[in-house]
């Protein structure tokens, strides 16, 4: 074909739009509402499960040491703990340091640890954090094969609801997500259809006349393109205002916050590049393959 | 058409061994009541079903061999002029006229000489911007022509060209039809307004119940007028 043929086909397909324009804004809306959809779910869903990552960083495994361990044997288990791969870090935490928050923590019972007076009953600890909550019991038998410890205290109830809680939300977001994904498609090839349906009868003239079915279907697949194309461009901005004004009402009007951390919110920034392309991408795809299986029927002509 | 029968799928004999030829430059009417297989006959022609039984010649093409893809081929060497129209409405007139022509990839150059000239050769010159919506039946028509004369067919098949018209327009577009066919342009006519053929004359075709009842040349009848 010769170059003003392709040019008179994107042509066409860009003034369809204008020309069919209430069947090309209900198409651009179905478009918008699924991708938008889709895309808020995915990255409420992202946000979960980053609140739930920024809890499990809060994870503390406590390593009581023996008394009788002197300061060099400390020091080589501090090596041994910090070489374990999933130990994100390891402090130090005296028995001092612990008597002291003691009395700050119990200042009711003053007399007692008056009573007591310079002796520490407590022990030297390590207090660790670590990097996947999910590998800790693993960890842990790591930990028993190490010398000089007297106890070690990990919060097994806490991540075993975290893990349950992980796994349940992991399920439910991908459902409602895949559920939304499905629907987007029926009703995006419906939209279609009927689009190209008020025009079968344009279609069919078009054969008569000896058109080839690439010829009827370039410029309703240029037309779905571009359309898609914008559809995802709106879904975008609508997202990135919205998140951003989500994100600012959470940090600032409320104390939700507060309780997972500033850092578990995901900001937009840290994922806009792949937000940008998945909606643009996704965008023009659907819009186009819509066309794609919907003019087939009408070309049998 | 060598012997050709259909049957539709319902159990509906429409054609039975039908034997035609429609010679080069012929000007011929096919006539019949309704249901007898006119519109069976135009739908084997444009491939657009395939005969039970028989073989069908068209332009050269032997269409029992015509595979799908190559249809596009075979409809590009025939003309079409249909009862309503069947212009494309969001296209004006130029446009629909010049679709033909870009559908077999002509150059620019020749598109911007050939359509203002079958339009001027249909006298509406004056309307080649309006759309479909803005003209008189006839004028539509006479676009349907324009559009099936532009890509230089050897058989233009009209079918009820004069069904949705005045009956004064229908003379001028037959008068039409007919020069057209005086420079060589087969034409093949599915009518079942009398008078007209009565006045035009040519050759008839008179098809009934799936068969050809009559198939002869006739004069043009001037005495029947009034």
């Amino acid at each position: 074909m010769r170059a003003s043929g392709v040019k008179y086909l994107l042509g066409k397909g860009i003034e369809n739009i204008w020309k069919n324009r209430m069947m090309a804004f209900a198409s651009f809306c179905v478009l918008l509402i699924s991708l938008l959809l889709v895309g808020l779910s995915v990255l409420v869903s992202i946000n979960i499960s980053s609140m739930i990552g920024g809890v499990e960083d809060k994870n503390e495994v406590i390593i009581y040491l023996q008394e009788n361990a002197t300061d060099m044997e400390i020091s080589e288990l501090y090596g041994a703990l910090v070489r374990m791969d999933n130990v994100a870090e390891a402090k130090f935490y005296s028995k001092e340091d612990a008597f002291d928050d003691m009395k700050g923590n119990m200042s009711d019972y003053q007399m007692v640890f008056d009573s007591l007076g310079e002796d520490n009953p407590l022990l030297d600890a390590y207090r660790i954090r670590v990097e996947d909550i999910g590998r800790i019991k693993d960890t842990l038998a790591q930990i028993d094969t190490l010398e000089h410890i007297e106890s070690v205290r990990a919060p097994m109830d806490f991540v075993n609801i975290l893990m349950e809680l992980r796994q349940i939300l992991t399920m439910v977001c991908g459902v409602i997500i895949l559920a939304l994904i499905i629907i987007s498609i029926v009703i995006i090839a419906n939209t279609t259809k009927a689009s190209v349906f008020a025009r079968r009868a344009e279609i069919q003239i078009m054969k008569y006349v000896g058109a080839n079915n690439l010829f009827i279907r370039i410029p309703f697949f240029v037309e779905g393109m571009i359309t898609g194309f914008f559809a995802g461009l709106v879904a975008l901005a609508v997202t990135w205002l919205s998140y951003d004004a989500l994100v600012e009402l959470l940090t600032h009007g409320t104390n939700v916050i507060a309780i997972f951390g500033m850092t578990s919110i995901v900001r937009f920034e840290d994922v806009a590049i792949p937000v940008i392309a998945a909606y643009l991408i996704a965008g023009t795809f659907f819009g186009a393959l819509g066309t794609v299986f919907s003019t087939r029927k009408h070309l049998n002509v | 058409m060598r012997d050709v029968s259909v049957i539709y799928s319902g159990g509906v004999d429409a054609l039975h061994h039908v034997n035609l030829k429609i010679n080069d430059g012929d000007f011929a009417f096919v006539v019949g009541p309704s249901g007898a297989g006119k519109s069976t006959m135009i739908k084997l022609i444009l491939k657009e079903i395939n005969p039970s039984s028989g073989s069908i010649y068209v332009n050269g093409y032997n269409l029992n061999k015509l595979r799908r893809r190559r249809i596009p081929a075979l409809r590009r060497t025939i003309g079409f002029v249909f009862q309503d129209f069947r212009l494309i409405p969001s296209m004006t007139v130029y446009e629909n006229i010049a679709f033909v022509l870009r559908v077999v990839d002509a150059p620019p150059k020749y598109i911007k000489k050939r359509v203002p000239y079958v339009i001027n050769l249909v006298g509406l010159s004056d309307k080649a911007r309006s759309y479909p919506n803005e003209l008189s039946g006839g004028e539509m028509q006479r676009v349907a022509i324009a559009r099936a004369l532009v890509n230089d067919p050897q058989l233009i098949i009209a079918d009820e060209p004069t069904g949705n018209i005045d009956p004064e327009m229908s003379y001028e577009i037959l008068e039409l039809l007919q020069s057209i066919n005086e420079i060589g342009t087969t034409i093949l006519m599915v009518t079942h307004e009398h008078s007209l053929v009565r006045h035009f004359g040519g050759r008839i075709i008179n098809i009934n119940q799936g068969e050809i009842v009559f198939d002869e040349i006739v004069g043009g009848n001037l005495i029947n007028e009034s």
